[in-house]
């Protein structure tokens, strides 16, 4: 009966194990994602992953039900920051009921009075303005785009060594067809005075934490000199409904290519500044190192070598979204691998899938095209012709040349990681 | 008790149906319905909330799921200031922290966020953090 003695290892022992071994032997940088939906409903994930890089698509928190809403993954509950899970983006157009939240501050709108609410055009204009839902509507051309939505720290938990904030997997991203009035328009319909630098964004959010603190009101700034303002839009619709109460009813900012932190939810305050915007959200926080990539080191970091600006665009990426490793594939079985790609830079132009880790690389098939900011799927047909594990890969170009490499990134924020991305996936025997 | 019964009664389900399969005549299927107690849960579905025609828009209060932090010493000054401003998912949420990873995030609380803690206060929400949730010490 001693053969029969066997040591149990926890799962999180074995995860330990596994990562070390990972960190050890260098390859923690091509470690491939683990299945996240599974072929067993019974055992639950960790409830937390680290030291090492989470080793999951997603993150690892419960699914939650909230108001507009199906289930997402919870990574906070007061502030509320919430998960897409990985199926959602099979589809260029992420559902708004599925699309994820992450806010600041924890006195976010239960409920708004269109009556009474007006969104405000002010400080250095001619003209200040205030502005009705229904104003907004018939006073101004209407315009759409679709566009991506994506965290700064989407991804975060991948990081080594880890950094605190949101432990993001991949799902604090989402495409949407958004609808509203060209920010410009406003603007002249305000007129700039002489002498403006920046425009302010404020929404309708309040923290508990003292005035003028980050803790109370969570501002973000554009300049007028930035490309990007002639393209920004105040929505009202998104995927041609109202904008879910917590994705920023009424309006929110659209900043096609930008990461999310600049799109103000239930964006209220549209203030022209003389001055650069120093607030804590534009000085401190959502900043990157000046440097290639945003890469640094924690030394480089913590010795006071860093200069850091405030965050932009963001960088190609691109995902596996199906197969997810969930199912064992039968050998000689034709299966379509199907994802997404996006760059804040430009036109998603290529995408190339690999069937062993990265060494060579084939052509994908790219999907509709909606326009430079938006998802754009992509797909290939993939025959497995023998058993065994494989290790998939993706990578996108953009139109300004801009590849995804194997390159990790460390900052400090935990920002800007679009490094090639790998699923696993275990191909069975057919007969 | 109840949980104690439930995993009895799922046992005793998952014994029966296996040999169940085993006089399967039908060549090829291994295994079929085998069932066992759900560990995790099941969510009930949301009702619709009854929406007026005024300009009023809203919706319901927001859900907190905030999983129990971990028992010691420190706990409850960790519960009075950590809560004022966000839920201890905060803490819960994060990977396992160095300690002097932990201390500047409370810094920032207190310097950045003018989270009103004092010196004391500050080295004993430290040191509670260093206890449950760096690399060596977290265990939930």
């Amino acid at each position: 009966m001693k053969e029969e003695k066997s040591v149990t290892i926890s799962r999180r022992l074995l995860l330990k194990l596994l990562g070390g071994g990972a960190v050890w032997l260098g390859l923690n940088k091509l470690t491939p994602v683990c299945a996240q939906v599974s072929g067993q409903a019974i055992e639950p994930l960790p409830s937390f992953t680290g030291p090492e890089a989470n080793p999951y698509w997603g993150a690892v928190g419960q699914f939650v039900i909230y108001p507009q809403k199906l289930p997402l993954i919870q990574l906070t509950d007061r502030p509320v920051q919430l998960e897409t899970p990985r199926n959602y983006f099979l589809t260029s157009f992420t559902p708004n009921a599925a699309f994820y939240v992450r806010w600041h501050l924890d006195e976010i709108p239960n409920g708004v009075n269109l009556s009474d609410w007006r969104l405000c055009v002010e400080g250095n204009v001619e003209k200040p303005l205030a502005l009705s839902m229904s104003d907004l509507m018939s006073q101004f051309k209407s315009v759409s785009i679709a566009a991506v939505n994506q965290c700064s720290g989407n991804s975060r938990s991948r990081f080594q060594p880890r950094v605190p904030g949101g432990q993001w997997g991949n799902g604090a991203m989402g495409n949407a067809l958004f609808t509203g009035v060209c920010l410009k328009d406003l603007l002249d319909a305000a007129g700039v005075k002489p002498g403006s630098s920046q425009v302010q964004f404020e929404g309708l959010d309040r923290g508990r934490g003292p005035e003028g603190k980050g803790s109370r009101n969570y501002l973000k700034s554009l300049g007028l000199s930035d490309p990007a303002i002639d393209e920004t839009i105040v929505a009202y619709e998104m995927n041609g409904e109202p904008l879910p109460m917590l994705n920023g009813f009424p309006v929110r900012l659209v900043v096609p290519g930008k990461f999310a932190t600049y799109w103000t939810k239930a964006l209220t305050w549209i203030r022209v500044l003389t001055d650069l915007d120093t607030n804590y959200w534009m000085s401190k926080a959502y900043c990157i190192p000046n440097t290639p990539r945003g890469n640094t080191t924690p030394k480089d970091v913590n010795e006071g070598r860093v200069e850091m600006i405030p965050i932009g665009t963001m960088p190609v990426r691109s995902f596996v979204i199906a197969p997810d490793g969930s199912s064992k594939i039968p050998e000689e079985m034709p299966v379509t691998v199907r994802g997404i790609a996006f760059s804040g830079y430009g036109r998603v132009v290529k995408v190339e899938f690999s069937c062993d880790g990265g060494k060579f690389w084939n052509k994908a098939e790219l999907g509709e095209d909606y326009g430079q900011y938006s998802f754009r799927t992509w797909q290939t047909t993939w025959i497995p012709k023998r058993t065994g594990k494989y290790i998939l890969a993706v990578r996108a170009t953009d139109e300004r040349g801009n590849i995804q490499t194997d390159k990790g990134v460390w900052n400090p924020g935990g920002y800007l990681w679009n490094k090639v991305e790998r699923q696993e996936v275990i191909v069975g025997a057919a007969k | 008790m109840e949980k104690v019964r439930c995993i009895i009664i799922g046992l005793v389900l998952v014994v029966l149906s296996g040999t169940i399969f085993a006089e399967s005549e039908i060549p090829g299927l291994l295994r079929s319905g085998q069932y066992s107690q759900g560990a995790l849960n099941c969510a009930t579905q949301p009702d619709p909330i009854q929406q007026s025609t005024d300009a009023v828009y809203s919706v319901g209060t927001y859900p907190l799921y905030t999983p129990e932090l971990a028992q010691g010493e420190g706990r409850e000054i960790i519960q009075i200031f950590c809560r004022f401003c966000h839920s201890t998912t905060y803490i819960t949420m994060q990977p396992p922290l160095p300690a002097a990873t932990w201390e500047g995030v409370v810094n920032k609380m207190i310097n950045t966020y003018g989270a009103p803690i004092s010196e004391d206060s500050a080295k004993q929400i430290v040191s509670y953090l260093r206890a449950h949730y760096t690399p060596t010490t977290r265990k939930q």
